[in-house]
């Protein structure tokens, strides 16, 4: 085998494993839980059974060993000798995990050390051997072999013994229709037609009526139809068995004219068909088109018999006019589809700049044009979103990973804890999801270590023993959102308050709701354990996630009930490179409002908007009473308070359901923006989610409702000094 | 005209390393007409619906198993004599006893390579080249 070939098939080889081994968790997960069935079980099998046939191929001789014996085990619970108790499934579960990492030691080409897995192997040889260690022991070694010493004779080619005598012969009426599409389907009518014909006496004139003029044939349509009469020894269902797979492509019926047959009314006077009857046509045949009705009484039809052509011939030939439908995935590599994700940002941006060429032109000569222009950018939306999906993946790809970080940190803390999961099918963004796997991780330690009690205290406080955390994802309004909830301790807000404290973190005299000081939790420097452990570390745990959600343009918050549990929510994009925006002005410069986020916009009058809360007041929104805020305000931007009258109010909506009208100057126009990273430039800054080019090649920051939400919430209305300073000289030097 | 040339063969496994391993190891062999199928049904309604010269099919697939797409295709009339060759895992003897009664013409065990899957087709149906 061409070893480049091999290369590439070790790549597909493990990007299967990965899939195998996902299912294979989460059949063991059923199992644990009392919801498998014998599928599940079957599949499990498979699983272990083709990481091993995959690794024989290319020589992995850890893996095949320890999968062999795995499978061994798997085939005994699938005989039902062995049965699913709890043990058993440990032995199970961490003979998954062992088969993981010998899986993704082979992938990084790792030498595996000796005696890997070996406590895993000898946990599952016991269980072939009775748990019995003097007893039987499983023999992966001596069994492999048997099979080759088997003596076995190849069946040549026509070995078969021809079909048994059977005794009566019958005549039936057939009819075939194939339907217009069925070489597109792979099937060739041809071949089924030489199967009838193998049968006994075949006896079919083609109707080439259906065939379209010249002109408007088309080389994969089919438009021939057959009828006639076979004469054989086979039964009715043999016969029907032939045409049962294409049953939804072809029109087939048969009827018996055998004298005595039940459903051969008219056919017991019918001549037999004559003796010498011709092979079958399976081509158009140079005949005259015979009349459907003439062609369906076989008595009548038989004198009308083309030609005899060579019917195998045919066969041949239409073998190649049958394409074969490939299969329904294939497998990309990331790079390319990014390729294409770029093209479509430079597209969307090539896009406006035309449009912003356009709107300078004539009216006359540009109304057309943007006639044209709308349905381009039509499909340059449709093009985004079909590209988008391609790279959507279910969380799942990193929520399987979970279970087993529980099962062996709850086997390091002696903690009893159970993992749920709730929306493994949502979609998101793969770059995303290939980031999620550490700030989860992280959580989750931070969980077990920290949240969840000892099985003691748990009874004490009158819990269940075992805890339970709970993973779900969810789309919510244009963003993706994981909630990662435990039913733990909770944070004990006045122990994080004074630890704050006494770090400097906040000002000793500051008051703070709970929500608040929960969420200290996530400033770098900050851990509450009282004791560092080498799970969740010292203490850098937590800022860092927030950091690495805010990279992907997500937030991070946390809600707990002290003695009750904590719940952190990521809100997350469900894409990074391209959105809808809301193009404003505010103070004579251009801001871009993630559309996802805006609920609507409208210009109020002054007797709706109510001057007693906050500082730009309040809008009464039919009955709602939504805090209005100056976006200039917020951002810092400074302002001529005349300029502020007639404002156009957008009502935006973040993840948590918060409202608030943000007044801005002018509503400039709704456009695709390419998201740009200004992090690498300017360093994060509060507010502002990155910069995009505009069509007239200004750069424009995209604001972060979700950040503008929270920054207004914190103190009223002046926002964090930081972020003023920041986005001022940031604007100042993109601008 | 060597048989490979117009020799088509039909890949069953649900394993898309272990078809693209079959595939290269017939493309080495000359073959050039390879399609494959996932799994037992769809390979059985891609047998029944075209000319083949022999199906390659693995046991062990979710659904119709090796086995069972064996015996549907030795119990149709238009396919039975099919030349058909099962791929196994180590120590499947009592697999093979099965497969034996039930009409296969030859069997290959996993791991293999081009050469011995040549061995395997060619003892069924003859030289290839």
């Amino acid at each position: 085998m061409a070893s480049s070939g091999l290369e590439q098939l070790k790549i597909t080889f493990f990007e299967e494993c990965n899939e195998l081994l996902q299912s294979l968790e989460g059949g063991l997960a059923d199992i644990r839980e009392g919801t498998s069935n014998e599928d599940t079980v079957h599949a499990i099998f498979r699983a272990v059974h083709s990481i091993k046939g995959g690794a024989g191929v290319f020589g992995f001789s850890e893996l095949i060993e320890f999968a062999h014996v795995f499978e061994t085990v798997m085939d005994e619970v699938r005989k039902g000798n062995l049965a699913t108790v709890p043990d058993v499934v440990d032995v199970l579960l961490r003979a998954n995990d062992t088969l993981a990492d010998l899986v993704e030691m082979a992938r990084k080409g790792e030498a595996v050390e000796k005696g890997y897995g070996s406590d895993s192997r000898h946990a599952l040889e016991m269980l072939l051997s009775g748990g019995d260690e003097g007893g039987k022991k499983a023999q992966p070694g001596a069994a492999k072999e048997e099979t080759e010493e088997f003596s076995f004779v190849p069946v040549k080619f026509g070995d078969f013994a021809d079909d048994p005598p059977v005794e009566q012969l019958r005549t039936y009426s057939i009819v075939f229709r194939p339907k217009p599409d069925v070489l597109k389907k792979a099937i060739d009518p041809g071949f089924l037609l030489n199967v009838l014909k193998s049968m006994g006496k075949l006896d079919l004139v083609a109707d080439t009526a259906g065939i379209p003029p010249l002109s408007a044939l088309e080389h994969d349509g089919f438009h021939i139809s057959w009828s006639g009469t076979l004469e054989t020894t086979s039964s009715r269902q043999e016969i029907e068995s032939i045409f049962a797979p294409v049953a939804a492509d072809c029109e087939f019926t048969l009827t018996d004219l055998t004298p005595g047959a039940a459903t051969a009314a008219p056919a017991a006077e019918a001549a037999p068909p004559p003796p010498a009857a011709a092979p079958v046509a399976a081509a158009p045949a140079p005949v005259a088109a015979a009349e459907p009705a003439a062609a369906s009484r076989p008595q009548e039809a038989a004198p009308m018999l083309p030609p005899a052509q060579d019917a195998p011939a045919n066969g041949k030939e239409a073998r190649g006019a049958a394409k074969q439908p490939s299969s329904v995935t294939i497998r990309v590599e990331l790079e390319k589809i990014d390729r294409v994700v770029n093209m479509v940002g430079e597209l969307v941006i090539a896009q406006a700049m035309l449009q912003q060429v356009i709107d300078e032109l004539p009216e006359h000569t540009g109304a057309k044009i943007s006639n044209i222009l709308s349905d381009l950018v039509r499909h340059t939306r449709g093009l985004k979103d079909s590209v988008m999906a391609i790279r959507a993946q279910p969380v799942s790809s990193v929520f399987q990973r979970m279970p087993r970080l529980v099962r062996e940190l709850s086997a390091k803390t002696g903690k009893k804890v159970q993992i749920e999961m709730v929306g493994e099918t949502t979609e998101v963004d793969k770059t995303i999801i290939e980031r999620l796997s550490d700030p989860l991780t992280h959580i989750i330690r931070n969980s077990i270590d920290h949240g969840i009690e000892t099985p003691a205290d748990r009874l004490a406080k009158g819990k269940r023993e075992e805890g339970t955390i709970r993973m779900s994802a969810d789309q919510r309004g244009g963003r993706i959102v994981i909630e990662i909830g435990d039913d733990g301790g909770g944070i004990n807000c006045e122990k994080v308050l004074k630890k704050a404290r006494e770090k400097g973190l906040v000002d000793p005299n500051a008051v703070m709701t709970d929500d608040e000081i929960c969420n200290l939790i996530f400033l770098p420097g900050f851990s509450t354990a009282d004791t560092v452990s080498d799970i969740s570390g010292r203490g850098v745990g937590m800022d860092v996630v927030r950091r690495n959600i805010q990279d992907l343009g997500g937030r991070t918050t946390i809600k707990s009930e002290f003695g009750h549990g904590t719940i952190i929510q990521l809100a997350l994009p469900l894409t990074l490179a391209v959105m809808d925006g809301l193009v404003v002005e505010v103070a004579h410069q251009t801001y871009v409002l993630p559309i996802p986020n805006i609920v609507e916009c409208l210009r109020p009058g002054e007797d709706e908007i109510h001057r007693v809360i906050g500082a730009a007041g309040a809008l009464n929104l039919r009955g709602d009473i939504v805090p209005l805020i100056h976006l200039a305000d917020v951002l810092g931007v400074d302002q001529a308070a005349d300029d502020r009258k007639n404002g156009v109010v957008i009502i935006t909506e973040s993840s948590d359901g918060t409202r608030m009208g943000l007044i801005v100057d002018e509503l400039l126009g709704h456009q695709q923006v390419v998201i740009k990273s200004i992090e690498e430039n300017c360093g994060t800054v509060q507010g502002i989610a990155g910069a995009t080019i505009l069509g007239d090649g200004h750069v424009a920051f995209i604001l972060d409702v979700e950040m503008l939400s929270s920054m207004t919430s914190m103190d009223g209305r002046n926002p964090p000094p930081a972020a003023v300073a920041d986005t001022a000289m940031n604007a100042a030097r993109l601008n | 005209m060597p048989l490979a040339m117009t020799f088509k063969v039909l890949v069953v496994d649900d394993q898309l390393t272990m078809r693209e391993v079959t595939r290269l190891a017939l493309q080495e062999m000359g073959v050039r007409q390879i399609i494959d199928a996932e799994n037992g049904d769809d390979a059985f309604k891609k047998a029944t619906t075209q000319p083949l010269d022999m199906i390659i099919s693995d046991f062990n697939m979710p659904g119709m198993d090796g086995l069972g797409l064996l015996r549907a295709v030795r119990g149709h009339p238009a396919v039975r004599k099919l030349p058909f060759i099962l791929v196994t895992g180590r120590g499947d003897n009592a697999l093979v006893v099965s497969a034996a009664q039930a009409g296969v013409n030859n069997y290959i065990v996993k791991p293999f390579t081009a050469e011995m899957l040549r061995e395997k087709v060619e003892a069924v149906v003859g030289k290839l080249s």
